[in-house]
């Protein structure tokens, strides 16, 4: 990062009694950086996040904001906006009121509340809904008043906890363009915890997969995608097929088939972790009369995905997934002789988890 | 389409409830009603003709009227006595550590599981001219002390307050169950102290809860009898202890009913004010009686 970090966790750790629920994380978003804490449940994502609002007091290390201390600053005066999963709108009080609440809080004269409320529904496409309650609301008007309320006391973090799981996928879709256009345009540093990584991969700059209580990786979605940190992370985003091999002399081998190594893996030599994603991976026919001898194998299952067909491929390796663009020519039959290649730069080597 | 069978069985399934309810509640309420229309002589008793000489009597009567405003003056006492305390109660119970929930719901409920002669007897002790509180206040020189504390409104207003602080408690408490914690969260986190968290955000939720407390700590206390008459004294009458007196050492039957009538009538009409003017709005406003009201 060549811009000064605007929030910086240094060394964060959480224990209850003896359990740790945070090990140690250590990360800097940027100014305006949309970061996603990524991981699946109990890894330690909502618990950093309730220490940055400022819920849970950290067992160790600092959290800076604008290179100060922020440890010691109770949550009222932190000046966060939070987005909760539950969307937490105050159920007695129509969506203008629950807008106007933290500029009430702050003392903002009458007539500007007015003016700034209607603007914040406005952003959101709610303005006609102002005087509505939210239990006469759909689950995502809910949202977007929840996060025009955080938005309105223009804070100077935004932290969204699993913001968008309740609603239903379609309406998921529409919400994660909508929030990255709001962060984009508003420019807020934002924090997003999910276990959903296709939302943190649509959504993030870049993404902190944790584990354990400990960030695995911190990478832009698709870097962290295309040369995961270890097999947890590889596993977590997206789906890959592992093969193990034995290296040597730029080659691998692995039941009796050989195959090319990239250029990178070339000094290798002895057992290797290889990994490759199900997308990379060419499926054809047995009987295609020319091209490279490639693994061969039998289809075990098919998915029909939309655009994709998902074929898990049975060979001496052990079962493959195998991704293959729907080009409307007929798919392959379960249970029909197959033969997989794929380009020796496709491979990773993995670090096992 | 509905059948006749269709219309026929919310009836069929309420009927004994009904049947029961009509039986034991508004059988012996007519039968009150009626007595309450008769004379009475001390020679011959309870005489036949019909008459609204009873409620004449009661309302000329200026000790009825006396005992009447004193009824509602330390039900009302009681019950705002009983928010204060039992509201913030609810609030600091539901927010412990649940390791210590547990014993101190219990402990709210103690006054519950004691008899309420046993209970009053402690609250003698306790406020006799020589008892624990004098004795205390003699101790440590307060001017004036030993007070009088027994057979006063306010030894009836603390006995109450004791017994029914509980039902504020666990009515508030159940309406707390319901609010989603992280409601308190968002409101920190907009700016909110722990003062406003709780009267602009825990408050207004659960009013139906303080509301439905409220209700019956009013009822129990303006009906409640053995606490008036042990706390209170002969000289210190409540409506509930006239009527006693009516019913069983004056042998004046009819009298008798005409108070508990009365007493039962201004109950119903405190109540459905209440429920009217405060409750159905309060309730409203959460969308718990008409929904989509004010949208």
């Amino acid at each position: 990062m060549s811009a000064p970090a605007f929030l910086t966790l240094d060394g964060l750790g959480k224990d209850y009694g003896t359990v740790t629920a945070v090990r140690d994380v250590s990360l800097a978003v940027a100014p305006g950086e949309f970061l996603g804490l990524l991981g699946p449940s109990g890894c330690g994502k909502t618990t950093t996040l309730q220490m940055i609002a400022g819920f849970e007091t950290p067992s160790r290390g600092r959290i800076l904001m604008e290179g100060r201390e922020l440890t010691g600053t109770p949550p009222a005066q932190r000046g966060i906006g939070l987005v909760f999963q539950s969307y937490a709108l105050f159920p007695h009080m129509t969506a203008a009121e629950n807008v106007a609440f933290g500029l009430e809080m702050r003392r903002v004269p009458k007539a500007e509340r007015g003016r700034r409320v209607a603007e914040a529904l406005a952003q959101v496409r709610l303005g006609h809904l102002a005087d509505r309650y939210p239990r006469n609301m759909s689950g995502g008007q809910q949202q977007r008043v929840a996060l025009a309320r955080a938005l309105v006391v223009e804070p100077r973090l935004l932290l969204l906890d699993e913001p968008l799981s309740n609603l239903d996928a379609k309406l998921r879709e529409e919400m994660q363009v909508e929030l990255r256009d709001l962060q984009r345009r508003i420019g807020v540093t934002t924090v997003l915890v999910t276990h959903d990584q296709a939302e943190a991969m649509a959504l993030c700059d870049r993404v902190a997969i944790m584990q354990g209580g400990r960030v695995v990786q911190i990478d832009a979605p698709w870097q962290a995608y295309d040369i995961p940190a270890d097999a947890f992370v590889a596993d977590f985003l997206g789906r890959s097929n592992r093969l193990p091999a034995r290296a040597a002399s730029g080659e691998a081998e692995a039941a009796g088939h050989r195959f090319s190594l990239p250029p990178e893996l070339a000094d290798r030599q002895g057992d290797i972790l290889l990994t490759i994603r199900p997308e990379r991976l060419r499926i054809r026919c047995e009987r295609a009369p020319e091209g490279p001898p490639g693994l061969e194998g039998r289809v075990q299952a098919r998915l029909f995905l939309g655009g994709f067909w998902l074929y898990t491929v049975e060979t001496a390796l052990g079962a493959f997934a195998v991704m293959a663009q729907n080009t409307g020519a007929t798919p392959l039959d379960e249970g029909a002789a197959v033969t997989l290649d794929w380009d020796a730069h496709s491979l990773r080597r993995l670090e096992p988890a | 389409m509905m059948t006749r069978s269709d219309r026929l069985t919310p009836a069929l399934l309420t009927a004994p409830s009904a049947l029961v309810y009509a039986g034991a509640l508004l059988v012996p309420l007519a039968g009150v009603l009626a007595l309450s229309l008769h004379g009475f002589d001390f020679e011959k008793g309870v005489l036949p003709g019909w008459g609204l000489a009873n409620y004449q009597d009661l309302f000329t009567d200026p000790l009825f009227g006396e005992a009447l405003a004193r009824t509602f003056r330390i039900a009302g006492l009681t019950t705002l006595i009983c928010l204060l305390v039992g509201v913030p109660e609810a609030w600091i119970i539901h927010r412990m550590d649940p390791r210590w929930r547990g014993p101190m719901l219990l402990v709210v409920v103690g006054p519950l599981l004691v008899s309420v002669v046993v209970r009053n007897f402690g609250w003698m002790v306790l406020l006799g001219t020589n008892g624990l509180v004098n004795q205390a206040l003699t101790a440590l020189h307060v001017p004036g002390a030993p007070f009088r504390l027994m057979f006063t409104e306010l030894a009836v207003v603390i006995g109450l307050v004791h017994v029914m602080v509980p039902l504020v408690v666990l009515s508030v408490w159940a309406s707390l169950g319901r609010l989603d914690p992280v409601l308190e969260r968002a409101a920190t986190s907009l700016g909110a102290g722990r003062f406003t968290v709780f009267t602009r955000v825990v408050l207004p939720n659960v009013m139906p809860g303080v509301m439905a407390g409220a209700l019956m700590v009013f009822c129990l206390s303006a009906s409640a009898f053995a606490t008036p008459a042990m706390l209170g004294g002969k000289r210190l009458k409540v409506v509930s202890s006239m009527t006693y007196n009516e019913f069983l050492n004056t042998l004046n039957w009819p009298l008798g009913a005409a108070l508990a009538t009365v007493l039962m009538a201004a109950i119903l009409l405190a109540t459905l004010l209440w429920t009217r003017l405060v409750e159905r709005r309060a309730l409203r406003r959460l969308g718990e009686v008409a929904q989509g009201g004010p949208a």
